[in-house]
This record gives C-alpha cells, structure tokens and sequence, in this order.
C-alpha cells in the first residue's frame, strides 16, 4: 500500500463533493425543518382529521430506509410523472443570470435528493417538535388563553417558541443525521462526498488517502455542529436564569 | 398502479435464489440483521460498561473512539471495512462480513452510550448497599446495577434494532444481496412499474420496522406504569 498523497485534481475532486454534501443537508434541512414543524403541530392536534394522516406520515417515513425512500423517488415516482415533464426534468438547463451569464443549474438526481432527504428528516424532526411541545407546561397555553389569545396565537407565539427551545439539542442531533445522510444519495447519482471518494479511488488507486479525506471532512463537520449546540445550549441556559 | 410485477418476483424478492442458490431478499436482510444486532449488543454492553465504570483519561479515550464511529456516515463505515478488512485479515472477506462488521461497529456505538446512561440512572444508594454487603464492584454491577439498568436500555435496543434493520439496506453499496439490491435488481431488469416494485419492498422494511416501533412504545409505557409505582 503506498501513502503518497492525492494529487490537486483529486483533492478538487472531494472538496467539489464536500460543498454539495454540505449545500443537499443545508437545503434537505430547511425543507425537513419546515415540514416537520407542520407535521409537529399537526400530529399534536386534538382534531382526528389532522393527527392521523400526520401519525401515517411520521410512521411510514421514520420506519422504511432512506435507501428505498430515494429509489421509490427517484424511479417510481418519476416513472408516475407525464413523459414530457420527466424529459423536461432531465435534461441540462441555465439559468441566465443578468450580464448574460449562464449557469447550469443541478441535475434532477440533485432535486429528488434535496427532497427525499427532507422528507425522510421531516418525519424524525417533527417528533423531536413533538417531544418538545410535549415539555412545554399545560398552564403556559391556558394562561396564552385567558390573556385572550386564540388557540392559534397561543401555539404560535408562547408554546412554539418554547417548545424549539426545549427541542434544540435533539434537533441539532437530527441535522448531524441529514448530513451523514446525505451519503445515501450518491445511490442515486448525486456528486456528494461519498460517490466523490469512490470516484478518487477508482481513479487514483488511493483508497486510503481517499477514505480518509472524506471521513476527516465528515468528522470536522459533526465536530463543529456539536460545539455549536453546546454554545447555544450554554447561552440558552443563562438566558432561561432570571 | 399494476403490481403482477412484484408477484412474479415475490420468491426473489423474499428470499433471493434459494434453495437452489444464494440466499437473498427479505430473508438475508433479516439475517443480516440479526447477526448485527447480536454482535453490536455484545459490543455495546462491553463498551457500555467500560465507559460507566472508567475515569479520566481512559473515559475520555473511549468517548472519542465511540465518537468517531458516532461522526461518521454508515456508508463511509461500511467502505472502509470492505476495504480494510481484507488487509487485516490477509483473505478474501466477503462483502456481507464487511457490512455486518461495519453494523456492529455503529450500533455498538450507539449502544454503548444507552448501556453507560442506563448504568449512570441507577442511584448512589444501590452501590453503597451492595458494597456495603460485602460485594465487589463486579458483583454490585452484575447482580444488583444491571438488573435495573436492563430496564430503562430495553427502549433504546429495540431502537437500535429498527435502526439496523434499515441500515442493512446500505450493503447495497457493496453488492450484498439483500431486499433492496434485488428490488433494484428486479427493478433494471423488468424496467416497468419502479413505484409499485419500491412501494412493496417499503412495505416488507414497514411491516418488521413498524412491529418493532410498536413495542417500543409498549416498553415505553410499561416503563412509565413501573415509575409511577
């Protein structure tokens, strides 16, 4: 086994992959975030018609593997879409920026990775906002009431806020999890970290220096997501003192 | 929707080529799994009790270890032994070992940490009157810190487990037989109807997940009917 190190072109090769890993979990993120937010107080409603299509959700997406999720949206949801539309998808577009600048925008594979991945995070963040939400003392809801808050108003500026609080350290455990995630999408094309470290390996030979990149960049990551949570979870807890 | 296709596949979607091949499908990802999740319980309680029982540096030195394979996606875990194993051990592994090396190496992990909290939970005052007995630590733990300690982990394996079950999907990477390289098999092959091909294989990880998820939550509340004794 030889140790000498990849060459520039390979390296670009997995920075190129550490950005896009990074950007799909950003964007996977945002739309889990919003989503799971909606499933949250939705699964918490007392109204039958709104808790169980969100308790379906929830169960169908927490207990099916990513893996599949990505496969059924990727082949057999496309294979659902009219002809025309998936050719549309498929194919290269620009966008034409102002100053006649053309950027090619990302693949369909990019697409559906952003929203599998959302989708498959949505269902575990809404229980984490659920558990939350959960934390949040009875009585603060009902005194939101007797100040003559509506329902709504009560969830959306007492409980909520509240309930995201309690929810962060766990929330922020669930985003670690996007970006460890977002490994799988390499099975369906997506240029991410992982399908850039087996594309060096198979190029160079390199399997190790290859490997080992890549996990360093993962590990750097989660480093840095969990001393940012405990950041915020030491200046939330000194905000909280009266 | 037109699901004659998963039923002409059904055998080789559940169990691959066998009896007169390999086994494969459904079967080999419960197999996979199984083996897994005894050898990453073994793992986990080791190292669980390890790392409630250590101090200072050595507690330390076993957080980061378990970190790392905490930090890192499956997939990355699952190339690395397929590629280092073969090196360690100077023979041709077969990908199903590296995976189920690699399953057990995370879900030991993880476990670990649930063995560690579940010790931790236990109160000073149980230690203090099993050594007061006369017992040594080793005994304290394995007859009177552990029996409780089962209690409170008994949510987090079965978590685990469900956790694994859809892990094993990733040995796809590696060519591993398993449920969803043989739908994705079938599904190259037969080339018509992917969502109802997906949609079935989705349902079998459902049906095992899913039963797994609903004795969690009967744990769960078991647990919570001993605490409010």
């Amino acid at each position: 086994m030889e140790f000498d190190a990849l060459g520039p072109k390979y390296l670009g090769w997995l920075i190129n992959g550490f950005w896009i890993t990074l950007l799909l979990s950003l964007l996977a993120s945002l739309l889990g975030s919003v989503l799971g937010l909606v499933l949250a107080v939705a699964r918490s409603s007392s109204w039958a018609l709104l808790w169980r299509p969100a308790w379906a959700y929830i169960a169908l997406f927490r207990n099916t593997p990513l893996l599949v999720q990505l496969f059924f949206w990727y082949f057999g949801f496309t294979s659902l879409l009219p002809e025309e539309l998936v050719l549309w998808l498929n194919a290269v577009h620009h966008l034409v920026l102002p100053g006649g600048r053309e950027w090619m925008l990302p693949g369909y594979e990019y697409l559906i990775g952003v929203i599998a991945l959302g989708l498959f995070a949505s269902a575990f963040i809404a229980e984490e906002i659920r558990a939350g939400l959960r934390g949040v003392p009875h009585a603060q809801r009902q005194a939101a009431l007797a100040l003559g808050m509506t329902p709504t108003q009560a969830m959306r500026h007492v409980v909520l806020p509240q309930a995201v609080r309690i929810a962060l350290p766990p929330l922020l455990g669930q985003y670690m999890n996007v970006i460890k995630s977002s490994s799988l999408t390499m099975a369906i094309g997506v240029m991410e970290l992982s399908y850039a470290s087996r594309q060096v390996e198979t190029a160079t030979f390199k399997t190790f220096q290859a490997y080992a990149v890549s996990t360093v960049l993962y590990i750097l990551t989660i480093a840095l997501l969990e001393t940012l949570g405990q950041f915020l979870h030491r200046r939330m807890h000194v905000a909280s003192q009266p | 929707m037109d699901f004659t296709v998963v039923f002409g596949n059904v055998d080789y979607l559940l169990w691959g080529a066998w009896p007169n091949g390999p086994l494969g499908g459904a079967a080999l990802t419960l197999l996979l799994a199984g083996v897994s999740a005894l050898a990453s319980a073994v793992l986990g309680g080791v190292l669980g009790i390890a790392l409630a029982m250590s101090r200072g540096a050595v507690q330390i030195a076993l957080t980061l270890f378990l970190g790392f394979f905490r930090a890192i996606p499956v997939l990355m875990l699952i190339f690395w032994s397929y590629f280092l194993l073969p090196i360690a051990f100077g023979i041709d592994v077969p990908g199903l070992l590296s995976v189920a090396c690699a399953l057990s190496l995370v879900g030991g992990a993880y476990l670990a940490h649930a063995v560690a909290a579940g010790i931790q939970g236990i109160p000073r005052g149980q230690w203090a009157a099993g050594l007061s007995l006369g017992f040594t630590r080793m005994a304290v733990l394995r007859h009177i810190v552990l029996p409780q300690a089962m209690r409170m982990m008994a949510p987090s394996f079965v978590n685990q487990w469900i956790s694994l079950i859809k892990d094993t999907s990733l040995a796809y990477i590696v060519g591993v037989s398993e449920l969803s390289f043989v739908a994705s098999q079938v599904n190259s092959r037969v080339m018509v109807h992917p969502a109802e091909i997906f949609l079935f294989v989705a349902a079998i990880y459902f049906l095992i997940c899913g039963g797994l998820d609903l004795l969690v939550s009967l744990l769960n509340r078991q647990l919570g009917r001993i605490a409010d004794l």
